[in-house]
């Protein structure tokens, strides 16, 4: 009974993405499922067309930089809070979470009139800073709690044999936590990648993202190429999820 | 997102690192600095920016939030909204305790293909899904095909009304949800049932005297996630839903996309943030923000 | 929110593998593209999107771009508050915008626009209303009711008033996003005579709308939008743009078009104030206005040209179906521009509120 319902409820999660997939391959012009008849016609449209090349081109170079924004900022800070104690720590944290705490859309309306002041709108830095922030939270959460997991035994030991503070750093501390931090820059990527509302007010023409495009495109008309977009970005999170569940499963099984 | 943060392969169970070295005690700040500046530049200022305008566009006063409170449109959309993200909640809380109870309390391939769902639909962004359901509940859509097939007719209007958001919005929720409930219920030792059953606990009892008030965590943490992230949901209800039933970011995208009000957009958005800040100073209360991402 | 490495691991590897795939093949081919449109003068044309764009990359931006080199690229949709965004905070996405007459006239009122540089734009062959407050029209645009001929076989709809009598016309119907023009169908439908119409009287065109609303199912606000919905049957009847409701019956959609109480109001190129390729866009907008241009557009998209000399060159056949046509023209609701520019605003305003309640 429980199991029933459970999968009743995977179904629905999956089921309306999965249904893209074939509007993809559709000949019509607009929104009809089931499809009239398959075609790569729109997946050409997509390779082809710079309105929709360069938003891909666009998100791809915002997502990398901001994580790097993300990353300078927040790898320091979180070995300053998680290995020190100082006054304001709690301060600093709410300092750190708050853009969790602001919807998008406050945030959106932020940057929109202060850009504005900086002439930053419609650019690719102003939308890398903007995103870069916005992932703070996210890659700090993910850092600290690597470090914390850290066993600092190991630093000791490699200092008491000899090592510098500096050397023991390079050498012993970031090997262990490259995992973690990889983790963090993936989710600060990711959170750049797929961030549409504060994109949708600031990234402009030049600096437009792909969901902002999408956004653009599905209240404009009705564009198939979307279903293209979308069904490639499904493919990518469904490899992704799938070779991981077989990656997982190979250190259980050759033990 | 927190969700994302679920996924962290860092345990931390562990007490918070112990100060030590020099650096202890004294705030090491060359550390903190590049954040701290960055976040006060770049976020807190701009911030700061609405809310000044939001009492001096176009001249100092308190116009804008004596409107928002003194015109029922306004009043009816700020009601709106929470009715309308309560609403929410509520079904994705229902929807995802059977799912989270099923992918972590089984160990098969059933709660490994449950999983991926879920993960696959986390990952895959908002814009996307909504296209999704902008597809499903067309007129062109397999909804209309079937309805017509059956033989009922025209079928329903069921784009661009606020069932079509609120379920759109749910839709993109769930996972969240999901996964808030998930990392409770996979701390949740099963030796505790087994103890239950072995003292003679029915399978129900067990799970209502033991599981559920264990699980009690992550319902508090998926709901107040799902709440705050609806109340400004950008994307879906404007591409889903309709004016006549307008949210919060609806109205704030509607004066500066079509009527550039900025002081008045800026009073909206802040009393939107104040709300989600009320919510979650509360949570912060009881609970401790730092459970809400952690 | 913790849990243990299980998933952790999984999803990480999800997406490394996922956005290593998707960068690979995304960001290669594309800076060559962008290198190549670097190189080359560009404008950026602000337009009504579907088939408007199609037609004007038809007619003005490919043969500009044949005879001057200087490429064109079109941003969509029209919007006035884009337009002074733009000017405010100095973000700039396009250069021209098509732009209808009393926003034309607000515009140059808040100094969003720049005045025509005549020096570049010859008017002297255009008819002498073409040439308005600084600004230069490109062609006239009919707002229509427009219903489907298959949905009632025993005659549709006449007048507004008929779009408002759900009894004896009973069907789905849909409206134009647009205060103005539906304040005026409503104040029409409520029997106001069509040169009795100024100044609007809100309230009543308000309360009107009021009976009217609960059978409007869409409030459209895109013309690729609008041909969506009567050409997929959603709706049966609607408030729609003449060209995109001909191109349907063109393409065999059985659509019929009521020029009684329809409105005109003529589309200006405007330059937006301070743009940074306005020297390139006099060029385009002299290129535009010249009658072979003209002509190609409306044979495309059945909008009345603004040089005379224009209707030269376009089909006997698309004449009739222009709104400057003389059948057509004297049965519509004229507008006065003067009256509908100072007080824009103020009505697009309270129609939102009424929209939304």
């Amino acid at each position: 009974m429980v199991m029933a319902l459970a999968i009743l409820v995977a179904i629905f999660l999956i089921s309306p993405i999965l249904i893209i997939i074939p509007m993809s391959f559709s000949t019509a012009i607009s929104f009809q499922f089931p499809p009239p008849g398959y075609s790569l016609g729109y997946y050409q449209a997509y390779f082809t067309s710079y309105d929709w090349l360069q938003p891909t081109a666009n998100s791809f170079v915002i997502a990398i930089l901001s994580m790097a924004v993300t990353m300078l900022l927040v790898v320091p800070a979180s070995f300053g809070y998680v290995r020190h104690r100082f006054r304001g720590k709690s301060f600093f944290n709410l300092l750190m979470m708050s853009p969790l705490i602001v919807p998008h859309v406050v945030a959106a309306l932020a940057y929109y009139g202060y850009f504005s002041m900086a002439r930053l709108n419609g650019t690719l830095p102003g939308v890398i800073l903007a995103h870069g922030v916005l992932a703070v939270p996210i890659a700090f959460l993910v850092v600290c709690a690597t470090i914390k997991g850290f066993d600092r035994n190991l630093e000791r030991a490699a200092m008491s044999a000899g090592a510098g503070p500096l050397r023991t750093f390079f050498y012993v501390t970031l090997p262990v936590l490259r995992p973690g931090m990889m983790v963090g820059a993936l989710f600060s990527f990711l959170a750049s990648f797929n961030e549409a509302v504060v994109a949708i007010f600031i990234s402009g023409r030049d600096a437009a993202t792909l969901p902002k495009k999408m956004y653009e495109s599905i209240r404009l008309e009705s564009d198939p190429i979307i279903a293209v977009v979308s069904s490639l970005l499904i493919g990518a999170v469904l490899i992704g999820v799938v070779t991981s569940v077989v990656f997982r499963r190979k250190p259980k099984n050759v033990p | 997102m927190a969700g994302v943060v679920t996924a962290a392969p860092a345990t931390a169970t562990g007490p918070a690192a112990i100060p030590q070295g020099p650096g202890a005690g004294s705030v090491p700040w060359l550390l903190l600095m590049p954040a701290t500046a960055a976040l006060v530049l770049l976020f807190v200022l701009p911030i700061g920016y609405v809310l000044l305008l939001s009492f001096t566009d176009p001249q100092v006063s308190l116009a804008h939030y004596q409107r928002i409170f003194a015109v029922p449109l306004y009043t009816r959309i700020l009601f709106n909204t929470f009715a309308t993200s309560l609403t929410v909640t509520v079904i994705c809380l229902l929807l995802a305790y059977p799912l989270a109870y099923v992918i972590s309390r089984r160990n098969d391939w059933i709660s490994l293909v449950l999983l991926i769902c879920v993960a696959v639909c986390f990952w895959t962004g908002f814009i996307v899904r909504t296209y999704a359901w902008l597809v499903i509940l067309g007129n062109k859509g397999p909804v209309a095909a079937v309805w017509q097939g059956l033989g009922l007719g025209a079928p329903p209007q069921l784009l661009f009304t606020s069932f079509a958001s609120t379920l759109g919005m749910t839709h993109i929720l769930l996972p969240y949800m999901v996964l808030a409930l998930y990392s409770v219920m996979k701390k949740i030792d099963p030796n505790l049932l087994r103890a239950a059953a072995s003292l003679g606990a029915r399978p129900n009892a067990a799970f209502r005297a033991v599981f559920l008030p264990l699980s009690l965590p992550g319902v508090v943490n998926g709901s107040i996630l799902v709440f705050t992230i609806c109340l400004g949901f950008f994307v879906t209800p404007i591409l889903l839903g309709t004016p006549k039933d307008m949210m919060i970011s609806q109205l704030v995208n509607q004066q500066i996309e079509e009527l550039l009000a900025w002081g008045f957009a800026s009073a909206i958005a802040v009393v939107l943030l104040i709300a989600t800040s009320i919510v979650l100073a509360i949570y912060n209360r009881f609970v401790g923000l730092d459970r809400l991402w952690g | 929110m913790k849990t243990s490495g299980k998933s952790g691991q999984n999803r990480r590897q999800v997406l490394k593998l996922g956005g290593g795939l998707v960068a690979a093949a995304g960001i290669g081919p594309l800076i060559v593209t962008e290198r190549t449109i670097a190189q080359t003068r560009t404008i950026y044309v602000n337009t009504w999107g579907g088939s408007w764009t199609a037609a004007e990359e038809a007619a003005f931006f490919k043969p500009f771009t044949e005879a001057t080199g200087i490429r064109v690229r079109t941003v969509a949709p029209v919007s006035y508050a884009k337009l002074k965004a733009q000017v405010q905070t100095g973000s700039y996405e396009w250069d021209i915008t098509a732009i209808n007459q009393a926003e034309w006239l607000r515009a140059e009122r808040e100094g969003l626009v720049e005045p025509i540089d005549w020096t570049v734009v010859k008017k002297d062959a255009l008819f002498p209303n073409a040439v308005f407050a600084n600004g230069i029209a490109y062609c006239a645009l009919g707002t229509n009711l427009v219903y489907r001929k298959d949905k009632f076989p025993n005659g549709g709809p006449k007048s507004w008033a008929d779009f408002w009598d759900v009894k004896k016309f009973p069907g789905t119907r849909s409206l134009y996003n647009n205060s103005l023009r539906t304040v005026i169908f409503a104040l029409l439908a409520d029997g106001v005579p069509k040169d009795k119409l100024y100044p609007l009287d809100v309230d009543r065109a308000l309360r009107k709308l009021t009976e009217i609303k609960p059978h409007i199912k869409v409030w459209w606000t895109q013309g690729n939008q609008s041909q969506q919905l009567i050409r997929d049957g959603e709706v049966d009847m609607m408030a729609m743009w003449n060209a995109r409701a001909s191109e349907l019956a063109g393409q065999g959609v059985p659509v019929e078009l009521v020029w009684n109480g329809a409105t005109v109001s003529t589309t200006m190129w405007g330059v937006a104030k301070g743009a940074p390729n306005r020297k390139a866009a006099w060029e385009f907008i002299q290129f535009a206005v010249q009658a072979k241009p003209q002509a190609d557009f409306s044979n495309r998209l059945y909008y009345g040209p603004t040089n005379p000399e224009a209707f030269k060159h376009i089909k006997p056949e698309v004449a009739k179906q222009l709104p400057t046509y003389e059948e057509n023209y004297k049965q519509i609701a004229p507008s006065n521009i003067e009256w509908e520019a100072a007080n824009l605003a103020s009505i697009q305003e309270r129609f939102s509120q009424w929209l939304a309640s």
